[in-house]
């Protein structure tokens, strides 16, 4: 299986072989990832999760997919029709899109394009349409709040998000997600350009609308967002959207800063343990995601965008430049490594010293700020 | 053959949303319309294996100039989505003539050049590492030039639309 030689020599029907089986395991994937969620962050706050559905609640997802579909499905009268019913779709395609370009295994993915990594930055930002549409066709105030609020976070986040991915294929040389994996086969990215992964996963986190940054989704400021309105199968498409990416977006980080198939084993191990390690690298990223969505709490509008505006895009800037003087003097690599782990820390313990700091008070008169009102 | 099939299809899904993009009673809907068009452009240069072109009309028109016009509409629209509302003003007698004008023009001057891909020539092949080269190296000072251009446009919205106090 690899992607010279089509199932049955006819590349179309290829083609949708290998689609219909990655669209079957993402379902199977994302149905165990809301399970999964609720397990990890209910033994955060030390609860149980779903224990009663299926041998330790392993069914549960099933469960409440099956309950979704018979839910009956409520379209609001002041909805904008064709728009309400077509946006939940329309937020699945870009990660179905997304999942073509990705490499599973050497040489097993759907397709290997040469411009793979511009492929999955540029088709997930059609992601937003989609989302903009829920907000807009709702006919409702929070649904058009939400909609705002992820339109904006989104086309801010990806600024970084993109910046930090062309730092790695400046120093990989090309575009190719498999030929970018199979170059970390003696060390995974991460550990040369560590500061591209802590921007890459704080703009995932983001792009995601997971916690700190779920503003857009927020269930205690506007009742969920932009998908207020829906019910049923076309709630369940945007909660299916919301996995899928989660699940594409752990992999395409996997691939990138993991080492995908690649890293300990080399390609001397088989297709299966390369699949493996694809999938273990992607949970370990999920893992990671439902840790910090159990960990901290969410942040206000302004302090998202000024972080995103006045830190991210500025670091993500100066590690393109740095890594652009390295490769143009041809500066042996180690030392491009050291220089990005000082960067790392440094942007790290700032954050941290920020955070820390014990905050002014002085100031703050039951307001934002104290204002001197004039009298004249 | 199955290229050319699928190109016409394009072609015909194209100049039909294209039109709903004009037709259109609401401008929520249009700007929909314009998105669909624009997408199904960017499908169109898959398919003439420009692919790096197609890729930045994706990002650049489906990502980002779309959802800036659907985040003006929804900051700026009042009352129930999906309502009809007035399309055509004084101006339009002059829109439609601007229109007109610049679609013979466009199809002037793309009849009477000769293209490299025409009939009996061949394709340069044209990869991302072409691109980079010829931005880089062969036309380094416009590239320049345009990002200081950009700059100052970007810096001089920001002052525009800054609000100091007391304003």
């Amino acid at each position: 299986m690899t992607f010279g030689e089509p199932f049955f020599g006819l590349s179309w029907l290829d083609a949708i072989i290998r689609i219909l089986i990655i669209v079957l395991v993402m379902t199977i994937v994302v149905v165990y990832l809301t399970y999964g969620e609720r397990k990890v962050v209910a033994r955060f706050q030390m609860r149980l999760g779903p224990t009663r559905t299926g041998p330790l609640g392993l069914l549960q997802g099933f469960a409440d997919a099956i309950k979704l579909l018979i839910k009956e499905d409520i379209r609001p009268r002041n909805a904008d029709r064709w728009v309400f019913e077509f946006a939940p779709f329309l937020t699945f395609i870009p990660v179905f899109l997304v999942l073509v370009a990705l490499p599973f295994a050497r040489d097993w993915g759907v397709r290997n394009l040469a411009l793979g990594m511009f492929f999955v930055f540029a088709v997930l930002g059609l992601n937003i349409v989609g989302v903009l549409m829920a907000g807009l066709g709702s006919g409702n105030k929070y649904a058009l709040l939400g909609g705002v609020r992820a339109a904006a976070q989104m086309i801010s986040y990806e600024i970084p998000l993109v910046v930090a991915l062309l730092a790695v294929a400046m120093v990989a040389g090309t575009l190719d997600l498999n030929a970018i994996v199979s170059m970390q086969d003696a060390r995974p990215f991460i550990l040369i350009q560590p500061l591209a992964f802590v921007i890459f996963f704080t703009a995932m986190l983001s792009e995601l609308h997971r916690a700190p940054f779920d503003i857009p989704v927020a269930e205690s400021e506007i009742v969920g967002g932009y998908f207020v309105e829906y019910s049923g199968i076309r709630w369940s498409m945007f909660q299916l959207a919301e996995y899928a990416s989660m699940w594409a977006f752990s992999i395409f980080g996997a691939a990138i800063f993991l080492g995908g198939w690649q890293f300990p084993f080399g390609d001397d191990w088989g297709w299966g343990w390369q699949l493996a390690l694809t999938l273990i690298k992607s949970l370990i990223m999920i893992l990671l995601i439902f840790w910090v969505r159990a960990t901290l709490p969410r942040l206000r509008m302004d302090q998202l965008m000024s972080f995103c505006w006045k830190a991210l895009i500025e670091v993500s800037f100066a590690l393109l430049l740095v890594n652009g003087l390295f490769l143009f003097y041809g500066w042996p690599e180690p030392i491009l490594a050291a220089v990005n782990w000082v960067g790392t820390i440094a942007f790290l313990g700032g954050i941290y010293l920020r955070a820390a700091r014990k905050p002014s008070t002085k100031d703050l008169v039951g307001s934002y700020k104290h204002v001197e009102v004039s009298n004249s | 053959m199955t290229t050319e099939v699928l190109w016409w299809m394009f072609a015909i899904a194209i100049v039909a949303v294209s039109a709903g993009v004009v037709f259109s009673r609401t401008v929520i809907h249009s700007a929909i319309f314009l998105i669909l068009s624009l997408a199904g452009v960017g499908a169109m240069y898959l398919f003439l294996t420009v692919s790096f072109i197609a890729l930045v009309q994706f990002l650049i028109y489906g990502g980002a100039v779309t959802v800036l016009i659907l985040l003006a509409l929804m900051l700026t629209r009042m009352g129930v989505a999906g309502k009809p509302e007035p399309t055509t003003g004084v101006q339009a007698p002059f829109g439609a003539l601007v229109a007109l004008g610049l679609m013979f023009t466009l199809i002037g001057v793309a009849v009477s050049t000769a293209w490299p891909g025409d009939l009996g020539g061949s394709l340069p092949g044209v990869t991302i590492e072409t691109i980079g080269n010829e931005m880089f190296n062969n036309y380094g000072a416009p590239f320049i030039i345009t990002a200081a251009l950009l700059l100052v446009a970007f810096i001089g919205a920001i002052v525009i639309a800054r609000q100091e106090d007391g304003d």
